[in-house]
């Protein structure tokens, strides 16, 4: 019985998040549509082109506009893949053994700071100019982030959680098991949230910067291109921002499923 | 049988060392039940992470049916005071998570000890779903699940309501008289104490000595809290910790 009622209810709640993000974009979406009135009748060019045309240049685009789309894509999710294997487990490791917290926290604090595009130079002598750099120049701004991340939240642990496992016989990967890798993921999700973003940019620079092979431009080098044809460029833009929104939702999907713990019913106290 | 000689514990080393029990001898038998009262930080909590082996001593010994303790131990459940449970695993898990660290998985055990709390409903909702009344329940359930020898519980009904503390006192009592574990409690609730404690330890202020130890012997019965013993035992202990 209780299970039909979270059911029907997690339905309910399926369908409310639905809505809400449909809302969200079409207010969205008007806004632009003013916003490309006002610049046409301010500066008299449609200098922004409004949803529609934007839209209606995607669609007729499709196949070129997709394959670059694909490009991006799956450079972004390699990035923020190797960045995640990288940084998750040094960042749990330096939060959580403070030994090893006291080596590696003066090299992050060192490295960090400096802005991740000085590094594209000597990234692109290191892999060449084919897709490794442009992977490796998002892995590398991602990885410090992630490794920050992973760092603070498993420093933020609660002793006691700690303590209950160690108290029942757990051994040191039994606790990173049941204790700190579950009590960090949270944090680390809302990290690689602000990693798509963070990514998206430095994809833009990776994919701009540099010689380039035409036949694998992705998002960053058609946007560039078509920088003076605004409805392509515009098209462009929006299969990045749709890139980004999957990216949010499947993020979204897997903390619901990961972290189930966060989306039941907290008993009044 | 646990016992505890001379055992001191500190934080910290050498210079900066900070000692917080100096020299506490204490002996529990077998299915016996002890009590430790004291002011606040003055190193109850300790005493008991270093009976649980969480916590070497620094200098004394522990040592369980004669075996040095020198780390956690299966026949020993540690309650502490919020229950330690873990948010993100539901209470099935939770009240499984000895067994399973231990590389055991009997269902039937953790089934049963959720039976005896009457936890099996909720069995898969998560802690955050739970009065706190039911969270101390599975946190009991968790430190059942093993069959330990000894349960040492670190003020677990702390921040209770007045009923429901005095449940969960009941519920440890009908447990304790079934399965005659040696149970150590650390409370500041000086009638927890004596509703609890066969003999009650009353500490002094940090680092926490044996200033006393008050017998009890009455302890056993639901109704102790009606009787003129229990509240000689209250009185007793609370001009003691006044001295």
């Amino acid at each position: 019985m209780r299970m039909r009622m979270v059911d029907r209810m997690s339905d309910r709640d399926t369908l409310w998040h639905i809505a809400t993000y449909a809302v969200s974009i079409a207010a969205l979406l008007l806004l632009w549509e003013i916003a490309s009135v006002i610049i046409f009748h301010v500066k008299g060019r449609a200098f922004l082109p409004n949803p529609v045309q934007a839209i209606a240049e995607m669609v007729r685009l499709g196949p070129l506009l997709f394959r670059n789309f694909w490009i991006s894509a799956w450079r972004l999710v390699l990035a923020i893949l190797i960045a995640f294997a990288a940084g998750y487990p040094l960042g749990l490791l330096s939060g959580h053994e403070r030994r090893l917290d006291r080596l590696i926290s003066p090299i992050i604090y060192i490295v960090y700071p400096i802005p991740q595009v000085a590094f594209i130079l000597i990234l692109f002598l290191i892999f060449g100019i084919g897709n490794p750099v442009k992977v490796a120049i998002v892995a590398l701004a991602l990885f410090f982030q992630i490794l920050v991340s992973a760092r603070g939240a498993a420093k933020q642990i609660q002793e006691e959680h700690v303590m209950s496992v160690l108290s029942a016989g757990a051994t040191r990967w039994q606790v990173y098991w049941h204790v700190v890798l579950p009590a960090t993921l949270p944090s680390i999700l809302t990290s690689l949230r602000v990693s798509v973003g963070l990514g998206m940019a430095f994809l833009y620079i990776a994919e701009t910067t540099g010689a380039f092979d035409p036949r694998q431009q992705g998002l960053g080098r058609f946007i560039e291109t078509n920088q003076y044809n605004s409805q392509q460029a515009f098209a462009g833009i929006l299969a990045m921002a749709l890139l980004g929104l999957i990216l949010y939702i499947l993020i979204d999907v897997i903390e619901r499923i990961v972290c189930r713990w966060r989306y039941t019913s907290r008993r009044p106290s | 049988m646990i016992d505890i000689r001379d055992v001191v514990v500190e934080y910290g080393r050498g210079l900066r060392a900070v000692r917080a029990v100096n020299g506490v001898s204490l002996q529990v038998a077998r299915g016996e039940s002890l009590a430790l009262v004291g002011p606040s930080g003055c190193g109850k909590s300790s005493l008991l992470y270093a009976i649980s082996g969480l916590l070497p001593p620094a200098e004394g010994s522990i040592t369980l049916n004669g075996e040095p303790v020198l780390g956690p131990q299966r026949e020993v459940a540690l309650i502490l005071q919020n229950a330690g449970l873990l948010p993100w695993k539901t209470v099935w898990q939770n009240a499984n998570l000895s067994l399973k660290l231990g590389g055991e998985y009997p269902e039937t055990t953790a089934e049963n000890v959720l039976d005896e709390m009457g936890l099996l409903p909720v069995r898969d909702r998560y802690p955050v779903e739970l009065s706190e009344g039911m969270k101390r329940r599975v946190g009991i359930a968790r430190a059942l699940s093993t069959a330990p020898h000894a349960m040492l519980m670190d003020e677990p009904l702390a921040s209770l309501d007045a009923l429901t503390k005095e449940r969960i006192q009941d519920l440890f009592l009908r447990l304790w008289n079934r399965h005659r574990f040696s149970l150590i409690l650390v409370t500041h609730d000086i009638e927890e104490a004596a509703f609890l404690g066969q003999r009650i330890a009353v500490l002094s202020e940090c680092p926490a000595t044996v200033k006393t130890v008050v017998e009890n012997p009455e302890v056993g019965g639901l109704d102790y809290r009606l009787r003129s013993g229990f509240h000689r035992t209250v009185a007793q202990l609370r001009s003691e910790l006044e001295k």
